[in-house]
């Protein structure tokens, strides 16, 4: 028998085919493949991005040549387009505003052929310092209202470039999803005075059939009501409301932590495209939503198509339940 | 510069790309390159293939799990839920669940071997629609179930399988899905608003505005939506207002058939058979929260949405729920008035 569960950060109802229950085995992965060739993220072609906005290089080495170890610039391409002013307008009954926002995309690492998962623990500090740095950096400005982090790993989860890199967009707006969860942790905050988040890492410890692993400051498990398979959340286990909170410390555990998760999805998944991203706190909000919100990431390895039902629906089926899930990515050798 | 637009009825802003805007044939069809599985279990005089036959419409004196059918609704043979059993609706911690309990059946539409639609009689896709009518409403009698979903994937792209017959399906739920409800709150805030029906303001003013109207026949309209969120997203909507899809009478019926060819066939020419999913959404059964979806009738509106897949979606989209549609709706639009079919 299936069961229907509901997501209790986003109040929906996810299925869970518990009775397909796939293993790795039963997706196919269309895994990324190198093919190198000329490309704007390699050192050498520093003059092929618009000038960087932020880099990991030496004193004495200059802006936009080579020496560097992470790199930020303007994506090339951007979803939206800083400008001094957000104009908001109506036409006749519908809303809409002037699409204002930074675009920036992190260079992670000078090798072409290494994927985020393959940077050694230092490096990936880098990465996570330079996401720290750019969010407090954006959120100084007082028009945007949430910053968002992600990555795309893999033509099939939407990268267009191979070399490894994050992207961060700065939005006027609060996305859909983060809303809801918003909306959600408030409610639940209201009711019981403890914050959804915290109480959920509770039950996963003590549960530990859906934990994949943790160290001092971090946990990462498959969600209860995960939408897909292999879903997997890392969350600090401390509350904590913005990403930006997090201490240098907490940087180098969670440095560890991705690492550790990307391995073992690399590992168990035979290497599947993936998506990351930062779920944190609005920018300029009220003080208690710092009380019920609790930043976390939340990576998607692409296993399969999303059917029409899916999309027009907001009802998940997920083949494989996340305590099977949790079972493959814990139990494989790293 | 780029637009960030608001949905006026979830409140859902989404970003529409107009400086790099993408054009029909900016986008890569993936070409079918599908095996063809043979036998088709879909096709007339291999009905045994397939589990016995829900309901079908048939010439009269024709036996059920024959030949002689015009539309004929048979159960998922690999369902997602299953029919038997109780909800046991219980706690896991601070989680909650309840067992997978539902319908999933299969409305094949024609009993020739016809991948596309759009090549059905605009007769023939009314049946269809009249089977779609008739499983919602009686499924109602079925008291677990609290909505029912009717929904079409066309082609592998759009999470069908690889059998080229064509086909929709159907789901009863026992919980009211996340994008319904977001959209009944939506249309009841806007009601208690405005005292309207959101869809009527968006019927009205689109086709005052006709720069995302694609169709207008009878008694409906097709438009691209203001906020769509993929480029190609097209909406057909009643005129006349409307919550539940089964209150469409036999007329009704046969209009939306045309309609519907119509629009299928020009989403197909213009987009060189593009893979699609279209999705009904209706109002939920009446029978749950005693006064909670009293205003359900005067404030939503059914619709038919229809979704080209033409972008791969990234994580980006799916995590945030934050769209980026390269192709304003208003491009979208003109191209699908103007395509010659």
């Amino acid at each position: 028998m299936g069961e229907l569960r509901l997501d209790p950060m986003t109040a929906r109802w996810v299925i869970i085919s518990t009775e397909k229950d796939l293993g790795p085995s039963g997706y196919d992965i269309e895994s990324p493949i190198i093919e190198g060739g000329t490309c704007p993220f390699c050192v050498g072609s520093e003059k092929m991005t618009p000038p960087e906005v932020d880099a990991d290089r030496p004193t004495d080495s200059a802006p936009d040549t080579p020496g560097w170890k992470t790199r930020t610039v303007p994506n090339k391409f951007p979803a939206l387009r800083n400008e001094p002013v957000i104009e908001r307008t109506g036409v006749g009954m519908f809303d809409m505003m002037s699409g204002v926002g930074e675009h920036e995309v992190i260079v992670e690492d000078t090798d072409h052929d290494k994927q985020l998962a393959d940077l050694d623990i230092d490096q990936i500090k880098k990465v996570v310092n330079v996401y720290k740095r750019r969010c407090i950096s954006l959120g100084d400005d007082d028009r945007f209202k949430y910053v968002l982090i992600f990555k795309n790993y893999g033509l099939a989860a939407g990268a267009s470039l191979e070399h490894s890199h994050t992207q961060l967009i700065s939005l006027p707006i609060v996305p859909k999803r983060v809303m809801e969860e918003l909306e959600c942790a408030h409610k639940y905050f209201d009711y019981k005075e403890r914050c959804l988040f915290c109480d959920i890492i509770k039950q996963e410890r003590d549960y530990r059939h859906r934990e994949i692993c943790e160290n001092d400051d971090f946990m990462a498990f498959s969600p209860f009501a995960s939408r897909s398979p292999f879903e997997i959340s890392i969350i600090p286990r401390t509350h904590q409301a913005y990403f930006t909170e997090i201490s240098d410390k907490q940087i180098e555990s969670f440095s560890a932590i991705l690492k550790e998760i990307l391995m073992r999805m690399k590992i168990a998944l035979n290497n599947p495209p993936y998506n990351f991203i930062v779920h944190t706190t609005p920018l300029n909000g009220n003080d208690d939503v710092q009380e019920h919100y609790h930043w976390h990431v939340e990576i998607i390895p692409k296993l399969n198509r999303i059917a029409g039902f899916e999309w027009g629906s907001g009802f998940y089926i997920n083949s494989t339940s996340p305590e099977t899930a949790s079972r493959y990515l814990r139990e494989v050798k790293i | 510069m780029p637009e960030l637009r608001k949905d006026p009825i979830i409140g859902r802003w989404v970003i529409i790309a107009t400086d790099r805007a993408k054009r029909p044939n900016d986008f890569k069809v993936e070409s079918a390159d599908m095996a063809e599985v043979a036998p088709c279990p879909f096709c007339a005089g291999n009905e045994s293939m397939t589990p016995p036959e829900i309901r079908s419409i048939r010439k009269d004196s024709t036996e059920p799990n024959k030949p002689g059918w015009d539309v004929r609704v048979v159960p998922n043979e690999a369902p997602v839920l299953r029919i038997e059993g109780d909800l046991n609706k219980r706690p896991h911690g601070i989680y909650d669940m309840m067992n997978g309990v539902g319908a999933n059946e299969v409305i094949v539409e024609t009993p020739d071997h016809i991948e596309h639609m759009s090549s059905l009689t605009s007769e023939q896709i009314a049946k269809v629609l009249t089977a779609y009518k008739e499983r919602i409403v009686d499924l109602e009698r079925d008291k677990r179930f609290k909505y029912v979903l009717i929904f079409k994937n066309h082609k592998p792209a759009a999470g069908a399988s690889k059998i080229r017959h064509c086909r929709s399906q159907l789901i009863a739920l026992p919980a009211c899905p996340k994008s319904v409800k977001g959209e009944l709150e939506g249309a009841k805030r806007y009601f208690e608003y405005k005292d309207r029906c959101v869809f009527c303001d968006i019927v009205s003013q689109e086709l005052e505005d006709k720069k995302r109207l694609i169709l207008d026949i009878d008694g409906f309209v097709a438009i691209a939506p203001f906020a769509a969120r993929f480029p190609f997203e097209t909406w057909i909507l009643p005129k006349k207002h409307s919550a539940d899809f089964t209150s469409i009478n036999k007329y009704g019926i046969k209009e939306l058939g045309k309609v519907l060819k119509e629009v299928l066939l020009r989403m197909n020419k213009l987009l060189s058979n593009p893979p699609y999913n279209y999705i009904i959404h209706t109002a939920p059964y009446r029978r749950t929260k005693e006064g909670y979806w009293d205003t359900i009738d005067s404030d939503y509106h059914w619709h038919i949405e229809i979704i080209p897949r033409l972008t791969r979606v990234a994580g980006f989209e799916w995590g945030t729920g934050f769209y980026i549609n390269p192709t304003p709706p208003e491009e979208a639009a003109k191209c699908l008035r103007e395509v010659q079919v």
